[in-house]
């Protein structure tokens, strides 16, 4: 079925169209950026249930981008009126005007940017979906995560809770300007698995989650993660510390992800080479890893939680193509920070949510297959590690310095599987020596959109990142 | 929007509800250099909504909540009232009771100036000693004023009115060919010019140091001093294992009477609430669910004195009366900051991000800039990383008499642990 588009948003349109027009008389490059998106967040715990008709990407609202004398002001709000466009309006001319008065008394200079080009378009995009959050038969899903958490708990050793989550959005977001209407509508979903568990004083955790642009109907697939997580978490128990040192490791999918995105994902954000905050500028069309190494960008270019139409500018989605065998290529780009490049936005412009300013923002950031098998992998190594489980990561655009916290590793030894884990892991390194390690990639791929993605240490918007299995040289502690 | 929702709750068999009304104004400026890159404006309003159902006779209490939006029709309204009645029945949890009605009405309000705080960050923001060569490359200022009712069917109606300011701030350094980047994220009241002044020229100094650094060596393992923003993590990890719901969870077993570490060979940590921390961007009298916030000692000379939780977990535990706390004291040590910086040992006062694992202690980040301080001889360093377990290191940590203030946590300036193992970038 498709995700119908929301009448709320609907109903809005022409009041904001009138709200436009009535700002253009002060103003130029005049959007209006509208959101109404409805979900549902469900945890089970053994130790507490909850339920909640919101999560953390359900929102309503509109946000009003102005220009005038080169510099670009926002307005966000809740319950826009579209009866009353006009009192709106007065109220967006008193804020930014109250503000400039500040700003004027201060000296403040502008950071003058050009007009955004307003091109005639029309999108009306409803994705396909199989269920609907809103529609979501929530008992039944309770029950069945109710029934998972106690198998889990019945099947772990010392175990402390078996947790899990379920959200579910269907996004809505109209934007508008005067020549433009964009309107799309979709669903995405994730869930997880934790199992805790405590023995001889230790506390030791595993999550393992699910993710993708469906709707409910994905939480089917918790219950294979089960046995994953109860796993795991008998491994953390029994894992010893790592001996600090560099080895040759192999980074699975989901560590495989982290790197993507906090290696070429934040270094290559086009609003950091506007500041200055990026090496990444400075290194287009240079050599950055090894010849094997391809990495694409873009809400096109995989299907997950990221996987819109539109970016939060009225850009169209994209895929970019950031690193070829090994060669950086280009960024990814917001409107402004384009305009100011003098280069094209990318379809990455994004808020945390409809009150939060634009950045650029990742999509879905993915290293590209290669030709080898994991075992083969396995095989090439003398003394090293099979690296799993990302837990976080931290870039430094700067100096393309990295550090990743690492969940386990297990042992390699001649070419074999030992059987040791150790854990937990902090790995570090220099981005380009890291890439230009790449001396094996695995056929398959795989891509996570479980997690958030902040800028510095706030703006969390949902992003996706993956690849395949990756035989590198990395620094473990 | 908010009377038709209380007459729709009480119309509609909840045994219990809950309602908080949140608004925001809010200003926002974002600069590159000193340039103004985008100013913006905000005025959110939402109503946070949570019905109960007791069940089996009081045994369990069902609940289930939702947002909604001022704009919400009232047919919209009832209909998700009517929802959430529904998934209640499934969610059913022992029962606990809401917080009562104590007659107070907790009016708690400021007269918020938006404008005269923006001017006051953006000037103190301008006024910083940059210089040729240590400047800020951008920062972004948020100013709001929030403002929190909190109403309950038992009869609690109350109003909190706070500012709530945030600033992020970004600093380059250069030498000759050479440019690196620090970053902070400072949240606050409103501003406090001096203070901001005090902790952003410390970044410029930090910046300037970053530039002539070597690459940190493996030391093994040697004891690491902290003394900016990080070491939040460490006492956040006593402040978790202190929450009722992770005793309840059994993620934490500290109760009263029992020592935060079986070994206590280094200072005894003392950890208290406060309702209220100069300039926190959480002083207000009730918590998010109507409770009175007081202040109370949960750890007394590293002996655990009480926790502190929801209503919900706090009932489990037998709490009686608590609330959910946000400003947070830590104190009890033994020696000055000065006496702490003795010996062999390294100061880290920049990572890309340390953390502390609450559900096991572990800790790591990787270091942006250490001070290697060996007899006389101290060597800035970057690279590398830091790793070891709150587990162990609690039994001989020592922390410092002065205290420095981060937003809601008031903590030890400098904190020393033991033995703590240093991977270098060698």
């Amino acid at each position: 079925m498709k995700a119908p588009f929301s009448p709320y948003l609907s109903s809005l349109a022409p009041g904001l169209k009138q709200l436009i027009a009535d700002l253009a008389k002060d103003y130029d490059s005049v959007s209006a950026l509208s959101t109404d998106s409805v979900g549902f967040s469900i945890l089970i715990s053994q130790h507490g249930k909850s339920v909640s008709r919101e999560n953390l990407t359900t929102e309503r609202g509109t946000v009003i981008r102005v220009r005038r004398d080169g510099q670009y002001a926002e307005a966000a709000l809740t319950g826009f009126d579209p009866t009353r466009a006009g009192e709106t309006a007065a109220w967006i001319r008193e804020e930014l005007n109250g503000q400039l008065a500040v700003l004027s008394e201060l000296g403040v200079e502008t950071y003058d940017t050009p007009a955004t080009p307003d091109s005639p378009a029309e999108l009306f995009v409803e994705m396909e979906t199989e269920q609907l959050p809103e529609n979501a038969d929530i008992p039944a899903l309770i029950e069945r995560m109710s029934a998972l958490s106690d198998r889990g708990m019945a099947e772990g050793k010392d175990m402390l809770d078996c947790m899990l989550r379920a959200s579910s959005t269907h996004i809505s977001k109209m934007f508008l300007t005067e020549k433009r209407d964009l309107r799309q509508s979709y669903v995405y979903s994730e869930g997880s698995v934790m199992t805790m568990a405590s023995r001889d004083g230790r506390n030791e955790a595993d999550y393992e989650a699910v993710s993708g642009r469906r709707g409910p109907e994905l939480f089917d697939e918790l219950e294979e993660k089960i046995g994953t997580a109860l796993r795991v978490t008998e491994e953390l128990l029994n894992a010893e510390r790592v001996v600090p040192g560099e080895y040759d490791c192999i980074t699975a999918p989901d560590v495989t992800g982290l790197i993507a995105h906090e290696a070429f994902g934040h270094g290559v954000e086009m609003d950091m080479f506007v500041k200055g905050r990026a090496l990444g500028a400075e290194y287009i069309n240079q050599r950055v890893g090894s010849d094997l190494v391809t990495m694409h960008e873009g809400a096109l270019c995989a299907e997950d939680v990221t996987s819109y139409a539109f970016d939060d500018e009225g850009t169209l989605a994209g895929d970019v193509t950031e690193i070829d065998h090994g060669i950086l290529k280009t960024g990814i780009c917001d409107v402004l920070s384009a305009l100011r490049l003098g280069s094209a936005p990318t379809g990455n412009g994004k808020r945390e949510n409809f009150a939060h300013k634009v950045y650029t923002r990742m999509t879905n950031t993915v290293f590209d297959s290669g030709e080898s098998t994991l075992e083969d992998m396995i095989a090439s190594i003398r003394h090293g590690y099979l690296l799993e489980g990302m837990e976080s990561g931290m870039e430094d655009p700067k100096h393309w310095g990295i550090q990743c916290l690492l969940q386990r590793g297990y042992e390699i030894s001649d070419g074999k599987l030992t059987g040791k884990v150790v854990s937990p892991l902090v790995m570090t390194g220099y981005v380009p020596d890291l890439l230009g390690s790449v001396s094996m990639l695995s056929r398959d791929r795989k891509v996570f959109g479980s997690g958030y993605c902040g800028k510095g240490h706030k703006e969390w918007v949902k992003v996706a990142d993956g690849g395949p299995y990756l035989k590198v040289k990395a620094r473990l502690g | 929007m908010l009377n038709t929702i209380v007459e729709l709750l009480k119309a509609s068999g909840a045994d219990a509800w809950e309602i908080t009304e949140i608004s925001e104004r809010g200003w926002e400026f974002y600069c590159i250099r000193h340039a103004l890159d985008q100013h913006r404006a905000k005025r959110l309003e939402s109503f946070q909504v949570k019905v109960y159902k007791a069940f089996e006779d009081g045994k369990f209490l069902g609940s289930a909540s939702a947002s909604m939006a001022p704009d919400i029709s009232r047919e919209e309204a009832a209909r998700m009232i009517a929802d959430l009645l529904r998934d209640a029945v499934y969610v059913q949890n022992p029962a606990y009771t809401l917080n009562p009605s104590d007659g107070e009405a907790y009016a708690q309000s400021a007269d918020i100036d938006l404008g005269a705080i923006s001017r006051d960050f953006l000037q103190a923001m301008r006024t910083l000693p940059e210089t040729v060569t240590e400047d800020l490359n951008s920062y972004e200022i948020f100013v709001s004023e929030m403002r929190r009712r909190y109403l309950n069917s038992n009869g609690i109606d109350v109003t909190a009115v706070y500012p709530v300011s945030q600033v992020e701030a970004v600093v380059n350094a250069r030498d000759e060919g050479h440019e690196i980047e620090l970053y902070r994220l400072y949240k606050s009241g409103s501003c406090d010019s001096a203070q901001l002044r005090q902790d952003l020229s410390e970044l410029l100094r930090f910046g300037r140091d970053r530039l002539r650094t070597v690459t940190t060596p493996s030391l093994g393992q040697i004891d690491v001093v902290f003394s900016t923003d990080a070491a939040r993590e460490i006492y956040d990890w006593f402040i978790y294992r202190l929450s009722a719901a992770t005793i309840v969870r059994g993620i934490s077993d500290w109760k009263p009477g029992v020592f935060v570490s079986e070994e206590m060979r280094g200072d005894r940590v003392t950890v208290e609430t406060r309702q209220i921390l100069p300039n926190s961007s959480a002083n207000a009298a009730f918590d998010t669910e109507g409770a009175a916030v007081r202040d109370l000692t949960l750890i007394a000379d590293g002996v655990v004195r009480a926790s502190f939780g929801s209503r919900q977990y706090s009932q489990y535990l037998g709490l009686g009366d608590s609330f959910i706390a946000s400003n947070f004291a830590v104190s009890g040590g033994g020696a000055s900051a000065e006496e702490l910086r003795q010996g062999r040992f390294l100061e880290i006062v920049e990572f890309s991000d340390f953390q502390v694992n609450v559900m096991n202690g572990d800790l790591g980040g990787e270091i942006r800039l250490g001070y290697l301080h060996e007899g006389d001889k101290v060597t800035p360093v970057s690279g590398g990383s830091i790793s070891g377990t709150m587990r162990e290191l609690v039994r001989t940590m020592r922390f410092s008499r002065e205290q420095r203030q981060y937003d809601t946590r008031l903590i030890p300036a400098v904190t020393r642990l033991k033995d703590v193992t240093v991977t270098g970038a060698e």
